[in-house]
């Protein structure tokens, strides 16, 4: 029975039914299925099915965004009995759209599933100048910065922060993950970042290898 | 006047394949100004428009900077603008979209061109690029596409979301967007101007092919039809990002002129458009102009014109331009067009 609920949960996700996926999350509560259970079986499978299916055209943004948010939803539900269960974050995660751009959908999306995915977020918002991600990465110690732009134009400005945190003696503290539509991972290289995920199931995944954290978290 | 752009979107025959670089905030650069400071000058933008043809000699030239706000901004919706030094380009502001979502789309302001945001400013500089340089190139108003405009009205992810849970709005939303659109457009015909729609809002990076059909298409057809029949001969369709999936629909909005962006198929676009007999423009990937040799770019140009196998209506282009980049590439890649088409 609660077999076929995480089932339903992750099918749910992948349709967009985000009420629906609040109240299954808030059923398997009830009935006593451990939120770490929850968030593995149910939201990250769901979330995996996604990924796969926008990376071969059969979701685009709209129903990744509705897929999202349901995610939200159930993660809401999720946070306390995972605080109460005492769970560690797998590790802090800075995020931030680079200075010049003002695109934020992909880096949010992100941003989400490495939430659900059980690492801590400090998200610095859109239009971050290198210096405060400096300021950022001395304060909250992350163990990686995700840097994201959305224009050609603005996708320098990802070397430019790279520069600005090895400059600041900071580099070696951090890895450095890159990504948005413009970006690649020759262009990852070539500005020295440490990775590149085309999108934000496989970001998940690239920070679970930068920091040795098995597939099931 | 220069009949080689005319000749292409015609698909006809011409001296040489036409040079189209997308130069926006780039244009704030050939005056040493910010793009923050030059959009909201019209002394300032008319210079800087003067300066990109007397530099680059484009085969057309189009007057717009931070293309996608100017119409929302009139509409009501609040752009940041960069202090000081700041290149950045102006952009919709965080929580500056006009529409809330929750509202009825007929409390939306319908802009007046005349009046309202910088559709005045750009209109006179409009006017006064005419009245130097119409009889020797091509000059076109840029406007925003209808779902590109509809995502500046009530922000980008908050569209996308309404597209699945309130269609009807967004369709409302995107009807208003391409009347305002009209109007912005038929000013620029008034001038003798012609117009560029930009909508790579709705590229099939973000919204699928299904979604373009049943929220895009139709709005994009009206608004074309609109201007061809205000004097317009001719309305190229900017959407960025790999479009090949769409090409059917981009055909059928009636623009005579489409965008094949860096990353779609230049083939599929050859053999389709060849057989609409419909010109397309080809950009060359703009990532690395600011530190790229001279080169290096002819090379890549040059790779990019063997892709027009000497259809007519191949049109050289870039992505958009950054700020900053060194006169002598956007020359080697002029240059190198020019040789091509001299039986380089």
């Amino acid at each position: 029975m609660t077999m076929n609920e995480l089932d339903e949960l992750a099918q749910c996700l992948g349709q967009g039914q985000t009420k629906r996926v609040a109240d299954l999350t808030q059923q398997l509560l009830d009935k006593g299925v451990g939120p770490q259970r929850i968030l593995n079986e149910g939201l990250i499978a769901g979330m995996a099915v996604v990924g796969e299916k926008m990376r071969s055209g059969e979701m685009y943004l709209p129903e990744v965004l509705q897929a999202a948010s349901g995610m939200q939803a159930s993660l809401r539900l999720l946070k306390p009995y995972l605080v109460k269960e005492g769970a560690q974050p797998l590790g802090k995660i800075l995020l931030g759209t680079v200075k010049g751009d003002m695109h934020d959908i992909g880096k949010n999306l992100v941003g989400i599933m490495l939430q659900g995915a059980g690492f801590e977020i400090v998200d610095l918002g859109l239009n971050v100048p290198p210096q405060k991600f400096i300021e950022a990465i001395t304060d909250h110690t992350p163990a990686i910065v995700g840097l994201s732009a959305m224009l050609t134009t603005t996708m320098l400005n990802m070397k430019t922060t790279i520069d600005a945190i090895g400059a600041a003696g900071l580099r070696s503290q951090v890895k450095v993950i890159v990504g948005g539509a413009p970006v690649s991972q020759k262009f990852a290289e070539e500005i020295g970042a440490d990775g590149y995920a085309r999108d934000a199931v496989l970001a998940v995944d690239k920070v679970k290898q930068l920091l040795g954290v098995s597939a099931q978290g | 006047m220069n009949k080689r752009l005319e000749q292409a979107l015609n698909c006809e025959p011409s001296d040489r394949v036409p040079f189209l670089p997308a130069i926006y905030e780039h244009k704030a650069w050939f005056v040493g100004e910010t793009p923050s400071r030059v959009c909201r000058d019209v002394n300032l933008f008319t210079t800087a428009m003067f300066a990109e043809y007397e530099r680059v000699q484009p085969d057309a030239l189009t007057v717009g900077m931070d293309v996608y706000n100017v119409e929302a901004e009139a509409v009501g919706s609040k752009v940041l603008y960069y202090r000081g030094e700041d290149s950045s380009v102006p952009a919709l502001a965080p929580e500056g979209a006009v529409f809330r979502g929750s509202e009825d789309v007929a409390s939306l302001k319908m802009p007046d061109p005349k009046k309202d945001g910088r559709m005045p400013l750009n209109l006179e500089v409009a006017r006064n690029v005419v009245r130097v340089l119409g009889r020797e190139v091509p000059i076109r108003g840029a406007v925003s596409g209808p779902f590109s405009l509809a995502a500046h009205l009530v922000g980008p992810e908050h569209l996308f979301m309404l597209t699945v849970t309130h269609p009807r709005l967004v369709k409302d939303l995107v009807g208003f967007s391409a009347e305002a659109i009209k109007r912005y457009g038929e000013a620029f015909i008034d001038l003798g101007c012609g117009v560029v729609i930009f909508d790579s809002q709705a590229s099939p990076e973000l919204l699928s092919p299904q979604m373009y059909r049943e929220f895009v298409l139709q709005p994009t057809q009206n608004i074309i039809k609109y201007f061809q029949q205000a004097g317009a001969s001719h309305v190229p369709l900017i959407i960025g990002g790999n479009t090949t999936k769409i090409i059917d629909s981009y055909l059928e909005t009636g623009a005579n002129n489409i965008l094949c962006d860096a990353k779609a198929d230049s083939k599929e676009f050859l053999e389709k458009c060849s057989k609409a007999r419909r010109a397309f423009r080809r950009n060359l990937d703009s990532a690395n102009f600011l530190e790229a040799k001279p080169e290096e770019l002819r090379r890549r140009a040059s790779a990019m014109l063997q892709e027009s196998q000497g259809f007519a209506g191949f049109i050289a282009g870039t992505s958009v331009v950054p700020y900053g980049t060194p006169l002598a590439n956007l020359l080697a890649i002029r240059e190198t067009v020019q040789e091509y088409s001299r039986g380089g």
